[in-house]
Formats: structure tokens, sequence, C-alpha cells
């Protein structure tokens, strides 16, 4: 009984350290050694960038091969227009294992409805019609936006100030790492990390 | 009078030199417990080197900190290390002001990630450098011999 205490214990900090996820919007084996959390917002350029360039490079050199756990963290940025409708409608679609293709159709789309606001547009052109309706009613749920704001919140609380702002956690410990890391510097900062 | 004056004066130029040391050792002492990476990624993101001297650099400029660090505290032949302090801080210092100027939302990666530059950063290093290049003029005005 000591012997679980003990370990309960030492396991609960590093539980706390590594915050709950929405499995619909990951991609890779939770069980992975590395994870990478990507803290970004739907109207910003350069997590267009990122989700354009670099994932499908990281998807490719780690997650294929079971070597990293990619999750998408809310963090929309204050006054920018649209960007809560959209994160309200890719929540919505992650409840229905839609989350990739709404995701990938707001960054591809992202100068467009960012100006003139037809986010609905965008999301409904990549979804059948009853996933349409199902998404329209999730994202009138008010645990969709909690989760949007605890997302947010715990950005904040790492002293998330910009996006996209990528961590990577390893072995318990948590490197929140500078903005738009070069990939040769961020490869080696991965590699460094994985059991030898 | 002046005996006394250049006494408390001695005093306050030990007393910088073991502050400037100890935090410039430390500073390096902190960004080696943390993979050369993450370092390396820091001085990236301030657009200032090109990108093939990034990675020598930040595998070994927080080993060379904490020795030049750890030198300027034992009092040995203060003129080299007190002058590389400066000469780096002068540097640092210079690379932080570019950015606030640039509107670049960087950490400085003084003492390892999550260290915004802002104006108090700013005045923290500007203290060091102030304190830095004092302690290099009493090193470079006292016989070699003295500390």
């Amino acid at each position: 009984m000591k012997l679980y205490a003990a370990l309960l214990l030492v396991l609960l900090p590093c539980l706390a350290a590594i915050p709950e996820v929405d499995k619909n919007k990951a991609v890779g084996s939770p069980t992975a050694p590395v994870r990478l959390e990507v803290f970004s917002d739907f109207t910003c350029p350069h997590c267009r960038h990122f989700h354009e360039e670099v994932l499908p490079q990281l998807i490719k050199d780690y997650v294929v091969n079971g070597k990293m756990y990619i999750v998408d963290r809310a963090f929309p940025l204050q006054g920018h227009n649209f960007t809560r409708e959209a994160f309200g409608y890719a929540v919505a679609a992650a409840r229905i294992g839609k989350y990739q293709p709404v995701a990938d159709a707001l960054y591809a789309q992202q100068a467009n409805w960012a100006v003139n606001g037809n986010v609905w547009g965008v999301v409904a052109a990549v979804l059948s019609p009853a996933d349409q309706k199902k998404v329209q009613e999730l994202s009138k749920d008010p645990g969709v936006q909690a989760e949007i704001d605890a997302e947010f919140r715990e950005g904040v609380d790492s002293g998330i100030n910009q996006t996209p702002t990528l961590i990577l956690t390893a072995n318990g410990k948590r490197f929140p790492l500078p903005p738009a890391p070069d990939y040769r510097l961020l490869k080696s900062m991965i590699d460094g990390l994985l059991p030898k | 009078m002046a005996s006394s004056q250049s006494k408390a004066l001695y005093w306050t130029v030990v007393v910088l030199r073991l502050i400037v040391g100890g935090v410039f050792a430390y500073a390096g002492y902190l960004k080696l417990r943390e993979p050369w990476a993450l370092f390396a990624m820091g001085i990236d993101s301030y657009h200032l080197i090109p990108f093939r001297f990034v990675e020598p650099l930040a595998r070994t400029l927080p080993a060379a900190e904490v020795a030049i660090g750890l030198w300027l505290m034992t009092g040995f032949w203060p003129r080299i290390p007190s002058a590389l302090i400066s000469l780096l801080l002068m540097v640092f210092f210079a690379a932080m002001v570019h950015a606030k100027i640039a509107g670049q939302q960087i950490d400085c990666g003084c003492f390892g990630p999550g260290d915004p530059i802002s104006k108090w950063t700013l005045l923290r290093d500007g203290s060091l450098l102030a304190a830095s290049l004092l302690v290099t003029w009493q090193a470079f005005r006292r016989s070699p011999k003295k500390s």
C-alpha cells in the first residue's frame, strides 16, 4: 500500500505536467516517446505555413514510424475576426472525427474567410450534408467553447503570446520552442529527445 | 580620504566581478542543462547569424560562458575574462535592442528559454554590461598582477 502511495506521489506531477488532449485533434500514437503540442490560430499566416509545410514533414519523419504524437491546440488570438467561429466548427468537427479535413480547408482558404467572414462556407464544402448538420449543432454546444477556452488558458499559463508556438514533451519534461524554428534544428531537437 | 575612496572602489569592483562572473557562469550552466538545439533555435530566432554558424555557437557558447564566468570570479588575470565578458555582453545587448526595435517577440535566450525580450531584460542586461565595463576598466587600470 505504501509502495502504491509512493508511486502515486511520484507519478502525479508527471500526469499534471501533460495536459489532457482531444484525440480527434491529434495524429500518431499517444504512446509515442515524444509529444508535440501545436498552439495555433486559424487566421495566422505562420500557422498556415506550419500546417501546410512543416506538419506533413514531421508526420513523414516521426509520426508514421510511431516516434511522435502531434496534438493541435486552440489558441485564438485576441482581436482576430472570425477565428472563434472557425475554432467552434473545427472542434465540433473533431467530435465526429472530421477535424483534419476541416482544419486543412480553413488554412487553405484562410485568406478568404478571414476577410469576408464566410467561415461556414469553407467548412461545409468539405463535409457531407449529414455531417454539416451535426457540426452546426455541435458548434452550439457549450462544451465546444469550453474546450477552446480551456486550451487557450493552458497556452497562456504556459507563457504563450504568439502563434504558432510548439511545445515538445519527452520523459515528462516540456520544452516550449522559440517561434517558427528552422526544420533542421527542430529535427535535431526531436532526435536528441528520442530514446537511443 | 583618497585612500578610503580607492578602498571602496576596490571592494566595489571585487563584488561586481563576483556578480558579473557568477551571473555569466550561471547563465551558461542553465543553457548546458537544456538540449543544445533549443539554444540554437533561440540564437536563430534573432536572424542575425548565418545558419551555418548557429550550431557551432550553440554547442560552444554555454560552456565558454561557464568557463569565462568562473575565471573572472577567481580574479586571476582579470583583464582577459572581463574584456571577453564585456565584449560578449555588448554583442548580446545590441542583438536584444535590435530585436526590440524590430518588434520581434522572441526570447532573450540569456538564461535559457522562457525569458521574452522586454524593458526589464534590457535593463537587467544593460546593468550587467555597465558593471562588466567598470570591472574591465579597473582591470586594465591596475597592475596586471593585482585583481
